[in-house]
């Protein structure tokens, strides 16, 4: 049963149905891309964040959650994961100004984890989680140049969702619960502030501005600490047919 | 906004093996060449690979056998 405090069982959730989420949505777009090779890194990109969920619902079974109910047996309202991925409106473009940061703070919020019994999983993870992390931002850099208006209001809207996901700022070194129990070794304040460097750095040169990002999201008391988002909504019926692969039932009769 | 250029993958499976020519990728930038390599080319666990840009290759033409002469040369 549980050894890790409950809100460590619900940050490791949140960080898993984010994955599962992207991957979800990577594969829906992996055939929608601008090239051959964008599609193959949206596919591959699919397989490995399937493969890390699968990692991280064996420690949540562990941790005492059940398998049915991980495996998508719940409500859309019962998935965790960074609000901005609940629907993605827009084109090829959007979809990555959407995916990226959303990554970028799962992993984030993955590599704080303070465990010697996760060291080996997140490292592996890790070695992954570059190519992807790279290529979101090497893609954002092209996307800043072409389309620099739609990547904007797209990254107005993403960046605060996945502040949100990440965490409030009052969570510093002096008052982060999971900082305090030692199951992670860096704030939610030091995270936010690494995010948030690393998009005002990458979008510096491009004519992609940040200055109408709001980065003060969430305010601590509108904030959902076990969804972590602010607010309602989640991600559809469908999705959830089509993670649990209730669609594909007729099939196996 | 930046072109689309071709750019050839090498790659080795083991150290000391040699580096050999496994195929191209079309990007926008270097890095993004980098990561088509890699996503592209994951058959194997390779142990180096790196990419070069097509217009960056130098072409040997000595000792290269001609198959036309012109007039004007």
């Amino acid at each position: 049963m549980s050894d890790w405090p409950d809100e460590a069982v619900e940050y490791v959730q949140a960080i898993a149905d984010t994955k599962l989420v992207l991957g979800h949505r990577n594969a829906q777009w992996s055939l929608a891309g601008p090239s051959l090779e964008d599609d193959i890194g949206g596919s591959s990109a699919a397989q490995e964040e399937v493969g890390h969920v699968r990692q991280l619902f064996r420690m949540l079974q562990q941790q005492g959650r059940d398998d049915d109910w991980l495996q998508g047996d719940r409500d859309p309202t019962e998935f965790n994961n960074v609000s901005a991925l609940d629907v993605i409106d827009g084109e090829w473009p959007e979809y990555v100004a959407t995916i990226a940061p959303a990554d970028r703070a799962a992993w984030y919020l993955l590599d704080a984890i303070d465990r010697n019994d996760m060291d080996g999983m997140i490292t592996k993870i890790g070695e992954e989680e570059y190519f992807h992390l790279e290529y979101h931002d090497a893609r954002l850099e092209t996307l800043a140049e072409e389309y620099p208006s739609r990547i904007q209001e797209t990254l107005e809207e993403t960046l605060p969702q996945t502040m949100a996901f990440i965490g409030p700022s009052t969570y510093d070194d002096d008052a982060d619960p999971l900082l305090d129990a030692g199951f992670t070794d860096t704030s939610i304040a030091s995270i936010r502030d690494s995010f948030a460097d690393h998009y005002r750095e990458l979008f510096d040169d491009t004519p992609v501005s940040l200055d109408g990002v709001d980065w003060t999201v969430p305010d601590p008391d509108d904030w959902d600490e076990t969804r972590r988002r602010v607010g309602s909504g989640g991600i559809s019926d469908e999705d959830i047919r089509q993670l649990t692969g209730e669609e594909n039932a007729m099939f196996a009769r | 906004m930046s072109d689309t250029e071709k750019y050839e993958v090498f790659a080795r499976k083991n150290q000391g093996d040699d580096t050999k020519h496994v195929g191209n990728v079309s990007a926008k930038n270097g890095r993004l060449a980098k990561m088509y390599a890699h996503n592209t080319f994951d058959e194997e666990d390779w142990d180096y690979m790196a990419v070069v840009r097509q217009g960056d290759l130098l072409e040997v033409e000595h000792g290269s056998p001609r198959t036309t002469v012109t007039t004007d040369e």
